[in-house]
């Protein structure tokens, strides 16, 4: 009963939001701006800040240190007041990508990074092993070349591995998969020769797409 | 002073002309058995080439990189695997591996021989990818000679008149004195060069002037003592000044950054040689060079402080070489010396001696066993104070098929050892975000440290590779061959194959608490360059020719092409999903151009006068990762493929008067971001006067 009302829940949220998109298909939506966009099973969302550049000192550039709370159930930001709910899947903060359980939230959130591609993945591996975040490691690895990216000192820029994808366990239990598309405003990294102002403001706006199986199954 | 020659003479080398690089002995060119080209007075010349960058920007199959000066990529390695040679011995000061060859004048020089293919069995480290050798002027006609030439440029507008504000200059000033006393030869010249350097102002569009002076003086003195001895001496002093005042935008921070940097370069190089009869030789070489780079620049923000680079190296060698001739063999044993010295404030501490010595031998065997065939196989023993020894052995043959066809081939081992910033680098850039590049014996020490402190937030696989560097090996192979068609087109070509173990390359091996990251170096990329190069030289008239050259260049890092054929490399749609690379979009090592190629056409009369063009291209070169993957594909960041036309012409009048215009970049093509030293359209005029 439960299940279906969810379900329900689901299809309706994916009916409505299609509808916003079909609306906001006659909008000319600004390429740097937020954005969530609905095509069938995939929605991806464009330009999540995930506490962006407010200033830089002496170790270097900084932000408010504030999370963004993403929701893959409902497609949208959740308030940061609901940080200690199950109401968030994903929290977004610099290079760090938060489930909702172990040190993060009180949900039953899990996740571990798939080498492949997004469309390949269809059913989630029956030995696969959900890490939680247990701070400061996280179930979605960090660090260069570890988890979903590269990053390089020299040319100061951070660059999302293809080919990676991120294989959740919702905050309700429910799964989803998460291919991180870019980490720079315009789901455009710059060049290697931009400036350093614009690597380092541009940063840390996420695009990224992701299927989410509502009815409780590992299959896409 | 080049009026009086058949424009064949100068097209096609004759085969009687005599090398010295291929085998360390005075070698008919016909009678070479490895790949060699030669750049000759003339073409340098005609050319209206100044520094050594601008005329071995033309030749094929040569590549000029940018990035810690103008270097050199022959058969695609990079400049670290090719040794420049000064009259046979090395030249030295090298930054990130890059020996700037502006710092080099070649405007009093005799030739540039140039041999491609591991040359290491005969010149030790460094002679990887090849060997180029400036040889000075050695000439005992008596003549006193002068040279003025003024160039202009306006890179924004394009076409400009010489006297208009904002225009781009250089100037040169040559003179040139040949004398002797008693037997000696005295040849002493002197070289001013003033370039407004143009440079792109990092990430923006703007240029910036850097008035950069280059001097060059060099005294040789050239002393038969009899029939059976000789005594050579040369003396080169080159001296660079770039003056630097340009604004920097350091995060939204601008302060001016003024200052100088200063190259001095000095080259002391005494060779006496003995013929103990016809058929034996013996030869003591005794060489020192003296490198100091140094770089002090103010802050207009920061008064107070200055940033301080230096950078000295010495280089001393002794070498001793000794040629016996039995019938149909030559046999050439020698042996040498060298201490090889370094301070830098790019390590601990500038006042710290880095050294090393080098004690090594070399024989090689050319075995003439007709007048088709010959076999040379040499050996080279180099035993390093600081790391690993490096044998190298080679193995070449060159035979006539017949009057028209001669085929040569050759396998060699060359390998390059790990220099000083290898090993004692200990740089930390704190204006991008902090990380750190160590030198692998130095990474150890700090990392332990760090790690002690708790300054280390995580110690990488890597960093247990670090403890031995050992010098890079390569093994290479090159078939080729001339064809003459008949006696007015003739065809060079060759094939190129380079294997590469353990090349060095920087990887992160820890972590600083902070996220920074350190970087060390690491024997750990197997890599391979392989290609093919054609030189078609037409003489279509008495006085018109045509040349062509011609590159193809395929490199693979080979762990990168092993896991991209297992299908373990994804890249990026335009739409950022992801899937999987396919193998042709793999791109190889960073900064390579697929094509290369040059056509010269030249006239010229026997009145003095000639008129030339040259089109060079070069394809695109991939630069940076874009999708995410870590290596280079095609839809990753490259700069665009390009053309440069040249032209130049000149007249010799009565034999004493030169005058010659040229016009360089013709197109004015200019890329601000991957070209930053491609200055635009610049015109000039030289005049020379002999005196004998």
């Amino acid at each position: 009963m439960k299940k279906s009302t969810l379900g329900i829940l689901a299809i309706a949220a994916l009916i409505f939001n299609a509808c916003k998109n079909d609306e906001t298909n006659n909008v000319v939506v600004n390429p740097n701006d937020y954005n969530v966009a609905v095509s069938g099973k995939i929605v991806t969302v464009k330009n999540l800040p995930a506490d962006t550049i407010v200033g830089v000192g002496a170790m270097g550039p900084y932000g408010a240190g504030k999370y963004t709370f993403f929701s893959l159930g409902t497609n949208s930001k959740i308030a940061s007041t609901d940080s200690a709910t199950s109401n968030w899947d994903l929290a977004f903060a610099g290079n760090t990508i938060r489930i909702n359980n172990g040190t993060s939230g009180p949900g039953n959130g899990g996740a571990f990074v798939y080498v492949g591609t997004f469309d390949g993945l269809t059913t989630i591996p029956a030995d696969s092993t959900f890490r939680i975040d247990n701070a400061p490691n996280y179930a979605i690895t960090k660090g260069s070349g570890k988890g979903w990216y590269n990053y390089d000192g020299p040319t100061n820029l951070l660059t999302a591995i293809p080919g990676r994808v991120l294989v959740i366990r919702t905050a309700n239990g429910k799964y989803a998969k998460v291919e991180i598309l870019n980490y720079y405003k315009g789901n455009t990294t710059p060049l290697s020769t931009a400036s350093d102002n614009v690597k380092i403001y541009d940063s840390r706006y996420y695009s990224f797409r992701y299927t989410y199986q509502a009815d409780g199954t590992t299959t896409f | 002073m080049f009026a009086q020659q058949d424009t064949a003479s100068t097209l096609f080398s004759s085969m009687d002309e005599v090398v010295v690089t291929a085998s360390k002995t005075a070698t008919k060119l016909g009678n070479v058995t490895s790949p060699i080209s030669i750049i000759t007075k003339k073409n340098i010349q005609q050319a209206g080439s100044l520094r050594l960058k601008d005329i071995l920007q033309e030749q094929a199959g040569l590549s000029i990189t940018n990035g810690f000066g103008a270097g050199i990529q022959m058969q695609g390695l990079n400049p670290d695997y090719t040794l420049i040679l000064l009259n046979g011995a090395p030249l030295v000061g090298r930054t990130a591996g890059v020996l700037d060859l502006n710092r080099i004048g070649i405007t009093n020089i005799k030739k540039i021989e140039i041999v491609k293919g591991p040359s290491s069995s005969l010149y030790g480290s460094e002679a990887m990818a090849g060997v180029i050798n400036i040889i000075t002027d050695n000439t005992s006609e008596k003549k006193i000679q002068f040279g003025a030439r003024y160039g202009f440029g306006n890179p924004n507008l394009g076409w400009s008149s010489p006297l208009a504000k904002n225009v781009f200059k250089n100037s040169d000033l040559n003179f040139l004195l040949i004398t002797k006393y008693k037997k000696a030869t005295f040849n002493f010249s002197s070289n001013a060069f003033y370039v407004d350097a143009i440079s792109f102002r990092p990430y923006s569009s703007e240029r910036l002037t850097q008035p950069i002076w280059r001097f060059t003086n060099q005294l040789s003195i050239s002393a038969p003592i009899n029939d059976k001895n000789n005594f050579t001496f040369l003396v080169r002093n080159g001296y660079d000044q770039i003056k630097q005042n340009f604004a920097v935008n350091n995060i939204g921070e601008v302060s001016t950054s003024y200052g100088k940097e200063t190259n001095n370069d000095l080259n002391i190089n005494s060779t006496y040689k003995h013929s103990f009869n016809e058929n034996i030789k013996s030869s003591l070489n005794v060489y020192a060079t003296f490198y100091r780079g140094y770089q002090k620049l103010n802050f207009s923000n920061k008064p107070d402080s200055s940033y301080i680079d230096e950078f000295r190296q010495n280089l001393y060698r002794a070498e001793n070489q000794n040629d016996f001739k039995f019938k149909n063999m030559l046999v050439t044993i020698g042996a040498g010396f060298i201490v090889d010295q370094a301070y830098s404030t790019r390590y601990d501490n500038v006042e710290s001696k880095k050294q090393n010595q080098i004690l090594y031998a070399f024989a090689q065997h050319e075995w003439t066993l007709s007048k088709k065939l010959i076999f040379t196989t040499g050996v080279r023993y180099d035993h390093n104070k600081i790391f690993a020894a490096a044998f190298s052995p080679k193995f070449s043959f060159r035979y006539i098929a017949n009057k028209a066809v001669t085929i040569k081939g050759s396998i060699g081992r060359g390998f390059k050892a790990p220099d000083f910033r290898q090993l004692y680098l200990n740089f930390t850039n704190n204006a991008a975000g902090g990380y750190s590049v160590l030198g692998s014996i130095d990474a150890v020490k700090i990392i332990q440290q760090m790690q002690t402190l708790g300054q280390l937030s995580e110690i990488k696989d890597d960093y247990n590779k670090l403890n031995n560097l050992k010098p890079e090996f390569s093994t290479g192979i090159n078939i080729g061959g001339t064809v003459f068609f008949n006696k007015n087109i003739q065809l060079d070509f060759n094939g190129f194959r380079n294997d590469i173990e353990g090349l060095i390359d920087v990887r992160q091996v820890a972590t600083k608490v902070n996220g920074a990251q350190i970087f060390s170096y690491i024997n750990i990329k197997n890599a391979f360059t392989q290609g093919l190069e054609f030189d078609l030289k037409f003489k279509a008239t008495k006085t018109i020719s045509v040349s062509t050259g011609y590159q193809f260049l395929q490199t693979a890092d080979k762990d990168e092409l092993t896991n991209i054929k297992a299908g373990k490399v994804y890249t990026r749609n335009a739409d950022g999903t992801s899937r999987i690379l396919l193998n042709n979009e793999y791109m190889g090592l960073a900064n390579r151009s697929k094509h290369m190629g040059n056509v010269k056409i030249s006239y010229e009369n026997k009145h003095g006068l000639f008129i030339n063009t040259r089109l060079i291209y070069k394809s695109s070169w991939y630069v940076g990762d874009r999708d995410g993957n870590g290596l280079l594909n095609t839809n990753d960041e490259k700069g665009e493929g390009y053309f440069l036309i040249n032209f130049a012409a000149g007249k010799t009048i009565n034999k004493k008067l030169n005058i010659n215009i040229g016009m360089d970049n013709v197109s004015n093509y200019q890329d601000v971001n991957y070209l930053p030293n491609l200055s635009g359209r610049m015109t000039y005029l030289s005049i020379n006067y002999t005196l004998k």
